[in-house]
């Protein structure tokens, strides 16, 4: 009975935290910081606010949606719906046609555009392969692009049809003469839903598709599909309607300001600059030497090094380590954190101090593996209080 | 990432580790393949591979057990050289194979003498097409690889997996190390991997150097 009290008592914090017409954001931080409620859509209102998709002054949130929401519909226009009408209306071109070597050439770009968005496909469709969720039909399918009136060139014909002419040219250029009737087989492990409908990663893959458009400069990178793969679970499980009706546009925002903060670790040449991962990994391991020398040299002398496992941990933000509530928890606690990322390095050294006695007596092999696939025995609550003790440690 | 990195002497001085490294382009079955020769199970959905991951078996090699070292890595480019954008080329890993090659010759200077193996992984998924076959046989023969076509999903398949990594462990056996610096218990192997998806059958390929 005291854990339902507790939890009241928590939710009432929230919703008056959450209430008052100008957020009072070191006090959200640090209710978030526990973790968020489960209830009441509190945690995509939070998530929002912490990423600085939602003002801090309520009564602006309508105006502010409004405006973030329009603004994607409107690079949705101008990336997939107006590229995908013109592609199915086109006449022959006098001007421009595919073997134009121009680069300013629309098919030389759409060739382009093509190659990213065959490995965000890839990706997404294995998104969080442990639940059925992104394998379902959304509730709220983009219409103009899955009407079965339509004729509109989708990302979804998009993919087939680039699978369809690479396989035809692959096969002139190795000479061969008979051309087999293609088959179709970019959707051959997961069935596309019918038309008119739309699954929850099709979805994803349009917002990764947009970014990528928008951000040339990084473009796609693999691990951005875990990345954005919790943020839009938890928007689109919002049991506020009106706002999970709008779970593609805001997760589009929240997506890109995140990546604003981490994105450096998507970028390979900027490894070794400050700001990059390697600098990153290197934080964890100097505070690991700090607080646990022994387990810090265990690790190098028996050379694991942590591109072989805290590469993935920081910069998927630990999203393939854990569960999906698990790794929701845990992001809680990261956006809560004002210096962000900072209290990420100090998950990291504790996730590791935790194995510290199989990782002192074992060798390479186990401790590999044990590193690789994080133990479920250790709850992350355990983690997240190691965590805390070392990062209070650290600024005291 | 890995192919340089030096493994651990190991505790048992007499047990040797053979290293093997799959490369190829993403979404060719790398994953599962590995996953299959070390667990024996077909891991219906995986997710994308971040980095690397590492696995491993002990096999029976002419009477010696060795244990093999599989290191999994990530396809995509972030993860390797960049590469010139060629427009036609993004889904077909066949195609790819040069660029592989090319990597693995960059991170292993002596690869001349380094064995390895071209796989095409899915084929349960084929059409029968000989050509394809004989296309991907002429690309393994020019670059002295052997080539195997596997399907790590098909039970029934299971010893063409094993015999790739069996045949791969006998290579590396018979092959004296390369680099002075390594540790005498210690070979490696790195596994080229590509799509042929496009070429009519999915394929990945190994390449193993030691």
């Amino acid at each position: 009975m005291a854990g339902i009290n507790l939890s009241d008592r928590k939710e009432t914090l929230f919703l008056e935290a959450l209430g008052s017409p100008v957020i009072d954001m070191n006090n959200l931080r640090k209710l978030c910081s526990t973790g968020i409620v489960e209830t009441c859509g509190i945690r995509t209102i939070c998530w929002r606010l912490l990423l600085n998709c939602l003002p801090k002054q309520r009564t602006k949130w309508p105006e502010a949606l409004e405006k973030q929401r329009c603004e994607y519909q409107q690079f949705l226009n101008e990336m997939i719906i107006e590229p995908g009408l013109k592609r199915c209306n086109a006449a022959p071109g006098l001007d421009d046609h595919p073997l134009n070597p121009n680069p300013t050439s629309e098919w030389n770009s759409y060739f382009k555009d093509n190659d990213i968005l065959l490995q965000i496909d890839k990706d997404v469709r294995r998104l969080c392969p442990d639940i059925a969720f992104f394998q379902n039909a959304t509730a709220y399918p983009c219409e103009p692009l899955v009407s079965p009136t339509s004729r509109l060139e989708n990302l979804r014909k998009r993919v087939e049809r680039s699978v369809l002419s690479s396989q035809n040219l692959t096969r002139k250029r190795l000479g061969i003469s008979n051309l087999i009737s293609s088959r179709k087989q970019a959707s051959r492990e997961y069935d596309t839903l019918e038309e008119g409908q739309e699954a929850h990663w099709e979805v994803v893959e349009r917002i990764l598709f947009i970014y990528a458009k928008l951000n040339p400069g990084t473009a796609y990178v693999q691990g951005m599909n875990e990345i954005i793969g919790p943020l839009y679970y938890t928007l689109a499980s919002d049991p506020n309607l009106e706002w999970k009706e709008h779970a593609e546009a805001d997760t589009f925002f929240c997506f890109t300001n995140l990546m604003g903060e981490i994105r450096d670790n998507f970028i390979k040449s900027l490894d070794k600059s400050g700001s990059g991962i390697e600098a990153s990994m290197n934080r964890v391991l100097c505070l690991l030497r700090q607080v646990d020398p022994e387990v810090w040299l265990r690790l190098d002398s028996l050379a694991i090094k942590p591109q072989f496992y805290l590469f993935r941990w920081i910069t998927l933000l630990l999203s393939q380590e854990f569960s999906l509530p698990d790794v929701i928890h845990i992001w809680d606690i990261l956006f809560s954190d004002s210096r962000r990322f900072d209290f990420l390095i100090a998950v990291c050294s504790a996730m590791i101090i935790l194995l510290r006695d199989e990782i002192l007596t074992r060798d390479f092999s186990h401790n590999m593996k044990l590193l690789q696939n994080y133990p479920l025995r250790i709850d992350v609550n355990t983690i997240i209080s190691k965590a805390k003790e070392i990062y209070h440690n650290l600024r005291n | 990432m890995s192919l340089k990195s030096k493994k651990e002497p190991q505790p048992q001085p007499q047990r040797r580790v053979f290293k093997v490294i799959v490369i190829g382009d993403s979404d060719v079955g790398k994953t599962c393949l590995t996953y299959r020769f070390c667990s024996g199970q077909f891991q219906d959905k995986t997710e994308a591979t971040i980095g690397v991951d590492f696995r491993e078996r002990m096999v029976d090699v002419d009477g010696e057990l060795i244990k093999l070292q599989l290191w999994d890595t990530a396809g995509q480019e972030r993860f390797r050289k960049s590469m010139v954008p060629h427009y036609y080329r993004n889904y077909s890993s066949f195609q790819n194979l040069p660029a592989w090659i090319e990597e693995c010759n960059k991170y292993c200077s002596s690869s001349g003498g380094i064995p390895r193996i071209l796989v095409g992984n899915k084929s349960d998924l084929k059409e029968k097409s000989e050509v394809d076959t004989n296309t991907a046989q002429r690309y393994a023969d020019s670059h002295c690889m052997p080539l195997f076509e596997a399907s790590a999903k098909e039970d029934k398949d299971f010893a063409n997996i094993e015999a790739i990594f069996l045949t791969l462990a006998h290579k590396l056996k018979c092959h004296k190390p390369m680099m002075s610096g390594d540790y005498p218990s210690m070979k490696r192997a790195t596994v080229l991997s590509i799509d042929k998806e496009l070429v009519r059958k999915n394929s990945d390929s190994y390449c193993a150097n030691c």
